[in-house]
């Protein structure tokens, strides 16, 4: 995650249930269900809006966010 | 035993005690691993023992009368849980603690922890010094919930946490420390919902802005206005 600058939701796949729950609701339809679990196949298409954390009943997304003043100039 | 000392070395609470003390520590110290979503303890439960991560994470959470959980923390590798129990009269565990990975963790039966600390003064001043942290942490988030609002709170959060001015010398480590909105809300006392909506009132605000997984503090007048609510 950290060689590009931007995150996406990390899913813990020793967690999930793959109750397909985040496929269904990912509202930009980022998320597809693959052989192992849920991936974020459209990264591009993530707008990191932490819904997938909110509504995950096994608690297996988190969304994290660094904390940081805006950059001079 | 002496890999165990310099495992246990790693734990923050340990990790300023003479070979000697560690060595005692390490002789009480037992080795446990749990599976993925394995429950380690249950709160209400009558206290064992008190735990030390080697390795892995756990999520520690209780659970509302309604059933809701509250997730008061998620713990890595040197943290530790159930360090207070041990020392009351008919300590239980304050509340339940699951591996989100697999874990490898040190546990210290009770009464073998309550002898150590009386045996060993270096022992017993470190776990006061950790316990003086979270006193002082607890004193400042009572005073919180009883004179700020959320905004509030999460406002004075967000100024405590943000990295240096950009070039500043804490530019770099302080960056690293990310933080989801559950851990934000355990923090603050809290639930997740209202940490989202009053950063969401922030950022229509102007006073931050959600720039993905960065929130980006724009305004320092208007947070520590907001700090004082």
């Amino acid at each position: 995650m950290r060689d590009r600058d931007w995150a996406i939701p990390e899913i813990n796949l020793l967690l999930c249930s793959r109750c397909g729950t985040c496929v269904e609701r990912c509202p930009t339809s980022a998320v597809d269900m693959g052989p192992e679990g849920p991936v974020i196949a459209r990264p591009a298409d993530c707008t990191y809006c932490v819904l997938c954390e909110s509504i995950c009943p096994q608690q297996a997304i988190t969304c994290a966010f660094e904390i940081v003043w805006e950059p001079e100039g | 035993m002496e890999h165990t000392a310099q495992a246990l070395r790693r734990i923050t609470l340990f990790a300023g005690l003479s070979d000697d003390a560690l060595a005692r520590v390490a002789r009480e110290a037992v080795h446990r691993t749990f599976a993925v979503g394995e429950t380690i303890i249950f709160e209400g439960d009558p206290c064992q023992a008190a735990y030390f991560i080697a390795q892995g994470n756990v999520r520690v959470y209780r659970l509302s009368p309604g059933g809701r959980e509250q997730v008061l923390a998620r713990l890595g590798p040197g943290q530790a849980f159930n360090t207070v129990p041990p020392f009351q009269s008919q300590g239980v565990n304050h509340a339940t603690v699951q591996a989100l990975t697999p874990v490898i963790l040190y546990a210290i039966a009770r009464e073998d922890f309550r002898r150590l600390v009386g045996e060993c003064a270096e022992l017993a001043l470190a776990i006061l010094h950790d316990f003086a942290d979270r006193l002082d942490h607890l004193t400042n988030l009572v005073e919180d919930l009883s004179l700020r609002t959320v905004r509030g709170r999460l406002a004075r959060f967000l100024l405590d946490r943000a990295s240096a001015e950009p070039g500043g010398v804490e530019d770099t480590v302080q960056a690293t420390r990310r933080w989801t909105q559950e851990e934000m809300a355990a923090y603050l006392g809290t639930v997740r919902d209202m940490v989202g909506r009053a950063l969401r009132a922030f950022a229509d605000a102007g006073l931050v802005r959600i720039d993905r997984q960065r929130i980006v503090l724009l305004d320092r007048k208007g947070l520590e206005a907001e700090a004082q609510r």
